[in-house]
């Protein structure tokens, strides 16, 4: 068990399930007096990291910096770019 | 950057560099749908929540949970294969498949609930995003199982690590469907 704690495949698929199961309860906050723009937010931030968790830990990019960083920053671009169509309605 | 290190950068990308032309194809095509999603929600938000919550988020999250571990699957039999056990790796790549059809079987239960409901793709625009958008995604979870019996059957490493890595771009693009189709109110 102490083994699978140290892993990083294993701590990865951890961390893919605790911000799974955060993101679909951050979903059920709505109507419960938290600004919904806030919960949007940060369930297109938990999907960012999400994607940041598969892209290091299950493809490997976390051996390359160079590429780890540049998708990364690709991929928040572009996750900011979904959060701005998201806050559009709700002005 | 010359061109030596700019084919140095491409070196270290781990496996295949075509693999990564397609992931990179594939996230820009999905990519592209999702903003579509988003620009089209932003003239009926009214209609697209009303349209989700007829969604069955459990079953979403559930798969959710299934396409993240049948990765962790993949994943391991890369480094079962580099160990060469290859019985263990293959296990694992079998694991990852079994994976692969109950993410299928969740999700054709869900399409069988909405066909039953009546909820088609002319129902609203939510929906039909909603039916291309993981429809095109369940079809990649399809093709991705063929590819892990494929590669369990020629297992040499690089097989082993392309194929896999087209597995981690199907379950990639779903940690971003399902939030923005499922969740976002």
């Amino acid at each position: 068990m102490i083994g699978l704690i140290g892993d990083s495949l294993w701590r990865g698929w951890a961390g893919l399930l605790i911000l799974s199961l955060a993101s679909t309860l951050a979903a059920q906050w709505v109507g419960a007096g938290i600004a919904t723009p806030l919960i949007g937010a940060l369930i297109l931030a938990l999907a960012y990291f999400k994607a940041r968790l598969i892209l290091s830990r299950y493809l490997g990019l976390a051996a390359t910096p160079f590429w780890n960083r540049g998708f990364g920053m690709v991929l928040g671009g572009y996750m900011a770019g979904l959060l701005v169509l998201y806050l559009i309605p709700l002005r | 950057m010359s061109e030596g290190a700019t084919e140095s950068r491409l070196s270290e990308l781990p496996g295949d560099l075509m693999m990564w032309v397609l992931i990179v194809s594939e996230l820009l095509v999905f990519g592209a749908g999702l903003a579509a999603f988003l620009a089209v929600r932003t003239t009926d938000t009214g209609g697209f929540a009303e349209a989700q919550d007829l969604l069955d988020r459990t079953a979403g999250g559930i798969n959710t949970a299934v396409l993240v571990t049948s990765g962790l699957c993949a994943a391991l039999a890369v480094r079962w294969r580099r160990a060469h056990r290859r019985l263990g790796a293959r296990l694992w790549l079998g694991a990852a498949a079994l994976l692969g059809g109950l993410f299928l079987w969740v999700k054709a239960v869900e399409y069988g609930d909405k066909i039953a409901a009546g909820i088609g793709t002319e129902t609203h625009p939510f929906f039909t995003f909603y039916y291309l958008l993981t429809g095109f995604h369940a079809a990649h979870v399809a093709a991705g199982i063929i590819i892990l019996g494929l590669i369990a059957w020629r297992d040499s490493l690089n097989n082993l690590e392309t194929g896999t890595a087209f597995w981690h771009m199907v379950d990639l693009v779903w940690v971003l469907l399902f939030p923005v189709i499922y969740l976002l109110r």
